[in-house]
């Protein structure tokens, strides 16, 4: 009985390497040595968008998509998501706007809430924090979204972050936040919807950008770096696909001859 | 001990050793680590399904609320509550007693009124796409005015009317999707994987807490 599963040794190794890259990189940045990485226009701006909602008087909606934490594609998006919550979180209390969080998973819904209390308790205002505010909405997708749109027309939403898996109802929030007059930060993974967040969107956050929200919104240098230890396997993924294509198309042919 | 168990050591731990459960089985032949793994998701599926109930109850509790308090919208919350027992009763899973997904009431509801409804918010998507297109459609920029041109250019290649006055409309709506769009989307779906990986790994190192009431100590 073999030890490593066959089959599975390349991609391990492939792993390894981004995780290796991952860990130097954060280690380094521990020594002082933080690597230069562009500033994303839409992460800057998360504060501006609860500022303007303070100024204006309304609430702020930041939502962690409709998927949940367990499955491999979809689950990292959630917990991206939450990561920007917890720093929408914090921002809200410090300057007093009301928070809501909409959520479609019931899973996920004890989570989001335990990360506005904890905004909440860790700045001393405990008491204010409001649980009817962190919205069980509905399991069901369309139901999710009908109440989602009833949410933000009824409580006129002055900023809506949308950061995480969305599917069809992306362009149904994006625009019904748009038409409430909300300043709108979005972003998933999820490529099929990235175009109907970004012409409803004033910023949307493309793929990637939402795994390295969180990194950029804690401020932590060591995360911060772990974004250019991603770019090690992106430059390996680039080189296996040249080479691969340049395999397939001549050194492949050459063998069949 | 109630105090320990709310330090943020706690979820941090648990969450790398269920990470780490779920990783290693997958390139390593151990046979016991298989087996713990294997227990580990059938919990994950129960505390899934428990989750699922405490959303329910916590829907229920939200809304009598509302009731009692005659809070803004309050007859609406009637509505949510008895729809939930309407659908909830003859859906329960005792088939002896005729109930279940194979009760004729139950199929009634779930094929007259729930699909309908949610096919009707599906399809008023359509609407958003118009009233969104037709502000992404204006030519402010290069970039933007490049979207417009190969909006048409598809716009052009779906419509019967636009195929039929000049065929060409077709391969070149074609060579659009298959070819930049294609690329694009690919680029977009490589860096997310990256990215997720990164996330992982942040995670697995006890680096990432945004999840975990981001990172604060109560």
């Amino acid at each position: 009985m073999e030890f490593l599963i066959s089959g599975r040794i390349f991609g391990l190794i492939c792993l390894l390497i981004i995780m290796l890259s991952v860990v130097y990189y954060m280690q380094r940045a521990k020594g002082g040595k933080v690597p230069k990485i562009r500033r994303v226009p839409g992460i800057d701006a998360i504060d501006e968008a609860i500022g303007r909602a303070v100024e204006t008087g309304r609430p702020v909606f930041c939502s962690h998509g409709i998927g949940d934490m367990r499955d491999a594609t979809y689950g990292p998006q959630t917990i991206a998501g939450l990561g920007v919550l917890s720093h929408v979180a914090a921002k809200c209390v410090e300057i007093g706007a009301r928070l809501i969080v909409p959520c479609r998973n019931p899973e996920v819904w004890p989570v989001a809430s335990d990360i506005v209390e904890t905004a909440y308790k860790a700045a001393g205002k405990g008491n204010e924090f409001t649980i009817d505010d962190i919205k069980f909405l509905s399991p069901d997708q369309f139901g999710y979204s009908s109440n989602y749109l009833g949410l933000m027309v009824r409580e006129n939403a002055g900023a809506n972050i949308m950061i995480g898996a969305y599917w069809a109802e992306s362009m149904q929030l994006a625009e019904t936040g748009c038409r409430v007059g909300a300043m709108q930060i979005s972003g998933t993974a999820n490529q099929l919807q990235l175009p109907f967040f970004i012409v409803a969107t004033d910023y949307c956050l493309i793929g990637e950008e939402i795994f390295a929200a969180s990194a950029f919104l804690t401020g932590d240098l060591s995360q911060i770096s772990s974004i250019a230890g991603q770019d090690v396997g992106r430059i390996l993924g680039v080189l296996l696909m040249v080479v691969g294509a340049f395999l397939s198309t001549y050194v492949l042919q050459l063998l069949k001859w | 001990m109630a105090e320990i168990l709310r330090r943020i050591e706690v979820p941090i731990g648990i969450t790398i050793i269920c990470t780490l459960l779920q990783i290693l089985p997958y390139y390593f032949n151990i046979p016991p680590l298989l087996a713990v793994s294997d227990l580990f998701r059938r919990w994950m599926l129960l505390v899934a399904r428990w989750a699922t109930f405490v959303g329910a109850v916590t829907l229920m509790i939200v809304h009598s609320k509302n009731i009692q308090q005659q809070k803004k919208g309050w007859p609406l919350s009637i509505i949510v509550i008895g729809s939930i027992f309407l659908l909830m009763l003859p859906g329960l899973p005792l088939p002896e007693m005729g109930l279940g997904t194979k009760n004729a009431f139950f199929d009634y509801l779930f094929t007259y009124v729930y699909s309908p409804l949610g096919s009707t918010m599906y399809s008023i998507i359509a609407f958003f796409i118009t009233s969104a297109a037709y502000r992404a459609f204006r030519a402010r920029s290069v970039e933007a005015f490049l979207v417009l041109f190969a909006g048409i250019l598809m716009i052009a290649k779906n419509a019967p009317i636009m195929t039929f006055l000049w065929p060409p409309f077709v391969p070149i709506g074609n060579w659009i999707y298959d070819v930049p769009n294609m690329a694009t989307m690919r680029a977009v779906i490589i860096g997310a994987a990256f990215g997720a990986i990164a996330l992982a790994v942040r995670t697995l190192m006890g680096s990432e807490r945004g999840y975990l009431r981001g990172g604060r100590e109560e």
